[in-house]
């Protein structure tokens, strides 16, 4: 109580002035990691916005305004020591690397005692009034207000599961909740009386609502940037789908509008309960102490230990991974292959090259961004609707329709008929009745049918036809690439792939799709590049330009000769079947037939050899029928782990695949075709660094975050996931919307599949090209300075770690 | 002689407790028990079909009583325990086998199977239950079964709640089944089914007394709460905090246990008008209410459950007007419609994705929805002169109502891009709509004739209810036809703020269950 006047002194002194308020709730909203409609589900880094503070400071922030865990539990790491998978070197090592003060703390006796305590184990987040007010009328109001502000942002953003169509989801997010609000009376049915009225009262201007809000909370500037925080965290998943929302706009410089519109919303429950129990004078109390807490520092060592003993465990897994990439390499074979094979740098990508490099040994196959460097909006035959077929850190180049008959239109367009007519049907009141009596009989064929997996067997999630590349129009917009950008296009494609000298008579574009069935987060096993769709079309864009003639002339001119016998043929690899499809075999040469049929044979080998490698670890036991039983998940309606998606991901590695070549990496590495000798001023090297690698990382951050605490990153238990709006999942009836992966995706249930790793990245590169990339992207040298990814140079046999401190020589073994 | 035939259908339920038996001894090998679990699902079809066989070669009987004072367990095989006894097993092999991988890793999955195998031990005891004492107990049963499954996460708060207020809902409704099937008991003086049935069939007009309305009363009641009726249906969408085969379960095989209730006792009820205008007007007005709320539901889980409320208060709406056997039918095509929609839901995200490339290209404009609508009505009309359905009062309100709901075909037809092929689609799909639905009511009242009477209600008070039911229908649709009109108007937007929450019915019932507020008074 002795603090009383002085802070209440500090608060008079300080009344926040609007812009400041303002520009609280804009740096609180940076903070919140963008989250994908399900359709196009693609990982993203849940940290994003806090990669430019120290992990083991990310750490603590986190624990204090979502509650989080950012590293395992302790019984974890205690494990790993008791076992001998990490050692008492290993947490030596930990501490080396450590920035100094959580360094001069410990030495490694004390972490390993450290690792069997329980002392300071993360406790609840700082309190928001929601939380004082349901202690202190031991009701959960801070779930109400979850609950209220979840079922109206369903209904707001619904992309069309309710067939009565939201009249105000164009208005912004605030401006419409106000409305509803003013409407809506179950807050008042709860017990917040007069709710209605406090919001009506609330200004129209969301601005100056959250100025006034601001005062009337008597909130001084030093406490807003943790409590809007710690306020757009209890509503975390909300918040993460409102960046999404602005994620274009800001791409393109805009300011987002819709978190700091949500923070309103929230904030604008703290006052009701404010003013509807402003008569209590404990609670007002409490939140005065709480107000206190918004503005203390994050203790930087709260989480130093725990941070630590991951560090520990990282250096542990690192000793035994990376002596591998340090022995001799077999030279690389200066012959002409007989086929080359470009696939994505995807882990599992790793699986199917290497058994395919076991089946043809004369073949090559290479790593590269699975979207191949063609971002496009891509329009299905008959469609309108545009796919965003391009990592979400880029935008569109092109928008590109597949090239149909206009049959094939008018079929596709009867039967988008015939499914509105049906939905409407099932859907309407009324007519749902008729339609139960009239067809619900028929369902059971249909449940006979998914039980016993009959129906279409897809071999692969062939989505597009063959691409229309010269140019069009659709509603409004140019589609195609013209010629000039289909060269440039090109030669960027040979030049990131190293692909400019010594091709093959076949270069395969292998994108990458994955079916499944009855699986809301199906998108999260397509390819990531290819934003959360399958790679066909953009493996098929990428080789119809390649084998451009006027393509390949004009290459000529800039120093790549293409020999005139090298096809470009797009293929498609189904991750859970792992069967690769040739796409357009039917319009390639006759004089080919027999190149593709024997590469055919030879992918059907690699496939069966991948699938025998994947068994074990979907929990098959290796009998004949194992094969057949990986097949099968994909056609499972009840599988909820039809594949392991990138599970396990822990290493990425850009190097010539000579260095990889032989080594079984264990569907854990993204591999990423590089060789700086052949990279002219280091602009590839540039290029991979600040793209594959940072959507490498953020793939690797949500796998690891998931893992440490799936009630905050992660989605929860897939057998209640509900369907909200055809773009996310609530867990049950309602509740928070999930962000990340399911339980299901890194766990089998009785022992974790993925291994929180935050990403090992090995560059064969020169140090001082790497540090030259680094100065000039701060975010890039933030991931690496501040803990994020491990980043280490491999230049011929000396391997160096790059820490804040600068290079350090790395052991091997 | 009673011949063993009689028993039959009581090794359905016995394979399914044994299993749960298996289950609760082998809590640690999951896969043995699911291996178990499913085989007994398929052993339970068998049952189901050996069943149906029975009773077409021995017709229609009552086991003999295993039990005392005429209290005890009794095997029925008609057609509408033959039918129901179908149901529940192939919908229960059909969930046992989605469970397999769907729990896959799930610590608790063993226990799961054993909830599972456990309420369809239980739902199988009552379909074919020939006795009062084996209809209460397995009524009893099924429902506490069930709750082992609502809970199977007991450390999710929101999952305990909603199975807390289904647990009350569920007490009473025991209750007033317990005094039905008690004054039933003593008014009849037999435990037996079948033949309370023909004592009330043979009863003469006018043969009520007061004992005989309450119970139909309290029949009615126990339906209606078992089914999910306003108000007592909140705790329906709430329960999606379920796992989803538990949900399909509830929604296909336990939730229309009200709905048979009525079926069983349809003598009985059609003895006493005033309990069938409860069934006839609670129902009505549910399945209004609840298809309306459908249409504002954004969560695909939330959206299906009060889907099954509006459904379950059409079916019951059905057997207020008497229309017995059509609501058998209502339930088994519902049941498998709802039992795939539910296991499938995982679709939604391309199932929404698909309807907004399929978005129509022009908003539908009144003199299409017009011309749709009136084609598909007269094609309805056309299609029943070639098969010509019942023509009672009942039916035909039945019929019209039917064919309302094709006039809505207007709307998808009406917004088409070019009007053509979409109305060719909507018009194709009146005319098998109409031919389905004549042949189907047409099989159903002849294949249940024996059990469900084909009644025909003829007091004016029945009349009206019929008139009452098809303007509320009429209006709800007319509603729907004109919505582009008024759904951006104030009253628009209120409705559709109102009727997403509930109308605010579990709003109040959570205020009621929850503490009182300590604070704001002190």
């Amino acid at each position: 109580m002795d603090a009383m006047p002085s802070s209440s002194a500090a608060a008079i002194a300080a009344t926040p002035d609007s812009a400041s308020v303002l520009a609280a709730a804009r740096s609180a909203a940076r903070r919140i990691a963008p989250l994908w409609p399900l359709d196009s589900f693609v990982a993203v880094n849940p940290y994003f916005g806090l990669a430019d503070h120290r992990f083991a400071d990310a750490a603590a922030s986190l624990g204090r305004t979502a509650g989080a865990r950012s590293t395992m539990p302790r019984a974890f790491y205690a494990a790993a020591l008791d076992d001998g998978r990490m050692t008492l070197a290993d947490l030596s090592a930990a501490l080396a690397s450590a920035p100094p003060p959580s360094a001069r703390l410990f030495d490694a006796g004390k972490l390993a005692a450290f690792a069997v305590s329980t002392e300071g184990e993360p406790t609840a987040p700082l309190d928001t009034l929601a939380d004082i007010a349901g202690r202190r009328t031991r009701r959960d109001w801070a779930g109400h207000v979850v609950g209220r502000i979840s079922s109206f942002a369903a209904r707001h953003f619904d992309g069309g599961q309710a067939s009565w169509r939201n009249p105000s989801a164009p208005y912004g997010l605030y401006a419409a909740w106000k409305a509803e609000a003013a409407i809506d009376r179950t807050s008042e049915i709860a017990g917040i009386t007069g709710f209605r009225a406090i919001v009506g009262a609330l200004p129209d201007d969301r601005d100056a609502m959250l100025v006034e809000s601001v005062e009337r909370l008597a909130l001084t500037p030093g406490q807003l940037p943790s409590y809007f925080e710690r306020l757009l965290r209890s509503v975390g998943g909300w918040a993460a789908f409102a960046r999404g929302r602005d994620w274009p706009g800001e791409l393109a410089g805009k300011q987002g509008e819709t978190v700091v519109d949500l923070l309103a919303i929230r904030l604008a429950h703290e006052l009701a309960l404010y003013g509807f129990l402003s008569k209590d004078a404990l609670l007002r109390g409490a939140f005065a102490a709480a107000r206190r807490t918004y503005a203390a520092p994050v203790d930087p060592l709260s989480e130093a230990a725990d941070c630590l003993l991951q560090s520990a465990y990282e250096h542990a897994w690192q000793r035994r991974f990376l002596p591998a990439l340090l022995q001799p390499a077999s030279l690389p074979a200066s012959a002409r292959p007989a086929a080359q094979a470009v696939f994505c740098i995807d882990v599992r990508s790793e699986v199917f090259r290497r058994a395919l490099e076991t089946v043809a040994p004369d073949v090559e196959t290479l790593g590269f961004a699975g979207f191949f460097g063609v971002a496009i909006d891509h329009v299905g035959a008959g469609g309108t609707a545009t796919d965003a077929l391009y990592p979400v850190l880029l935008q569109p180049r092109f928008m590109v329709c597949d090239a149909v008959s206009p049959d094939a239109a008018a079929t596709k367009r009867l039967g988008h008929d015939a499914g509105r007519v049906m939905r409407g049907f099932r859907g309407a009141a009324v007519s749902s009745f008729a339609f139960v009596e009239a067809a619900g009989l028929g369902y059971l064929g249909k449940l006979a049918a998914d039980s016993l997996q009959l129906g279409r067997r897809s071999d692969a999630a062939v989505a597009s036809g063959r691409p229309e590349l010269d140019p069009g129009e659709q509603e409004g917009r140019l589609t195609g690439i013209p010629p000039a950008d289909r060269l440039a296009s090109a030669a960027a494609i040979l030049r990131g792939m190293g692909l400019t000298e010594n091709l093959a008579r076949v270069v395969l574009l292998v994108g990458h799709g994955a079916t499944t069935r009855n699986n809301p987060h199906a998108a999260g096993l397509s390819c990531g590049a290819c934003g959360g769709h399958s790679g066909d079309a953009n493996a098929r864009v990428a080789a119809a330009i390649l084998n451009d003639p006027a393509v390949r002339a004009g290459l000529v001119g800039m120093g790549i000769t293409i020999p005139a016998d090298t096809l470009f043929v797009a293929a498609l690899h189904d991750t859970t079947t792992d069967l690769v499809s040739i796409l357009d075999a039917e319009t390639l040469p006759r004089s080919r037939a027999h190149d593709i049929a024997l590469l055919k044979a030879q992918l059907a080998e690699a496939g069966r050899a991948a699938r025998i490698e994947r068994a074990p670890r979907l929990g098959i036991e290796s009998d004949p029928s194992a094969e057949a039983r990986v097949m099968a998940r994909a056609r499972d309606w009840s599988e909820v782990r039809p594949e392991w998606g990138l599970a396990g991901c822990a290493a990425f590695i850009a190097a010539p695949r000579a260095l990889t070549r032989g080594l079984d990496l264990g569907g854990r590495a993204f591999l990423h075709s590089y060789d700086w000798r052949k990279d002219d001023g280091f602009r590839t090297l540039e290029l991979i660094l600040t793209a594959p690698l940072v959507v490498a990382s953020w793939i690797n951050l949500q796998y690891y975050a998931s893992t440490v605490d799936n009630r905050v990153f992660g989605s929860g238990n897939k057998v209640l996931h509900n369907v909200i709006g055809g773009f996310g999942v609530v867990e049950g009836a309602g509740g928070d919307l999930r962000v990340g992966l399911p339980m299901q995706s890194i766990s089998d249930g009785r022992k974790l599949v993925h291994e929180p790793l935050r990403l090992t990245a090995v560059i064969a590169a020169p140090v001082d090209a790497i540090d030259r990339v680094l100065a000039a992207h701060d975010h890039v040298r933030a991931l690496v300075e501040n803990g994020w990814i491990h980043l280490l140079a491999l230049d011929g046999r000396t391997m160096r770690r790059r820490t804040a401190a600068g290079w350090r020589a790395v052991e091997a073994g | 002689m009673p011949s063993f035939q009689a028993f039959i259908p009581f090794l359905a339920p016995l394979v399914m407790i044994a299993a749960a038996a298996f289950a609760g001894r082998h809590p640690g090998d999951p896969r043995r028990v699911q291996r178990f679990a499913e085989a007994s699902g398929v052993a339970a079809v068998v049952v189901a079909l050996a069943t149906l066989l029975e009773l077409l070669l021995g017709g229609r009987q009552t086991s003999p009583l295993i039990g005392v004072a005429g209290l005890g367990f009794a095997a029925r095989i008609d057609a509408l325990s033959v039918s129901m006894l179908l149901l529940v097993s192939v919908v229960g092999l059909v969930v046992l086998r989605f469970s397999r991988n769907y729990l896959a890793g799930d610590p608790g999955q063993a226990r799961f199977s054993g909830g599972l195998t456990l309420t369809l031990g239980a739902v199988m005891t009552l379909v074919i239950a020939g006795n009062l004492a084996q209809l209460l107990l397995a009524f009893i049963a099924t429902s506490l079964a069930l709750h082992r499954l609502l809970v199977f996460y007991p450390d999710r708060p929101k999952a305990v709640m909603a199975a807390r207020k289904k647990f009350l809902v569920a007490r009473l409704a025991d209750l007033a089944l317990a005094a039905s099937l008690a004054i039933l008991w003593l008014r009849f003086g037999t435990a037996d089914i079948a033949a309370i049935a023909e004592a009330a069939r043979a009863a003469p007009a006018g043969a009520a007394d007061s004992a005989l309305i309450a119970a139909a009363l309290l029949l009615a009641l126990a339906a209606m709460l078992k089914s999910a009726q306003f108000p007592s249906h909140g705790w329906l969408p709430e329960i999606v905090e379920t796992p989803t085969p538990v949900s399909a379960l509830l929604h296909a095989g336990i939730i229309n246990a009200g709905g048979f209730l009525i079926l069983r006792f349809a003598d009985v009820m059609l003895m006493a008008p005033p309990a069938l205008h409860a069934l006839a007007l609670v129902g009505g007005f549910t399945a209004l209410f609840a298809s309306a709320v459908m249409l504002t539901q954004p969560a695909v889980k939330v959206q299906l459950a009060w889907s099954t409320i509006a459904q379950m208060g059409f079916m019951l709406f059905q057997c207020g007007i008497g229309a017995f056997a059509i609501a058998l039918l209502h339930i088994i095509a519902h049941s498998l419609y709802k039992a795939h929609a539910f296991l499938s839901s995982g679709t939604a995200v391309d199932a929404v994705r698909a309807a907004s490339r399929a978005e129509a290209g022009a908003p539908a404009t009144s003199w299409r929805v017009v011309l749709a609508g009136t084609a598909a009505v007269v094609l309805a009309a056309l299609a029943w002169m070639l098969l010509p359905p019942a023509t009672d009062p009942a039916s035909l309100t039945l019929a019209g109502i039917f064919g309302l709901g094709l006039a809505l075909l207007a709307l998808p037809a009406a917004e088409g891009r070019g009007i053509s092929g979409s109305l060719a689609v909507a018009l194709g799909t009146a005319l098998a709509a109409s031919l389905a639905y004549a042949l189907l009511h047409a099989a159903a009242n002849r294949l249940f004739a024996a059990e469900l009477p084909v009644a025909s209600l003829q007091s004016g008070a029945a009349a009206a209810i019929l008139m009452l039911a098809f303007a509320s229908f009429a209006l709800l649709a007319l509603l729907q036809l004109t919505a582009h009109r008024w759904i951006a108007t104030p009253l628009g937007r209120a409705a559709r703020i109102h009727l997403a929450n509930g109308l605010y019915i579990d709003a109040f019932a959570d205020r009621l269950m929850a503490r009182p507020l300590t604070s704001s008074q002190s």
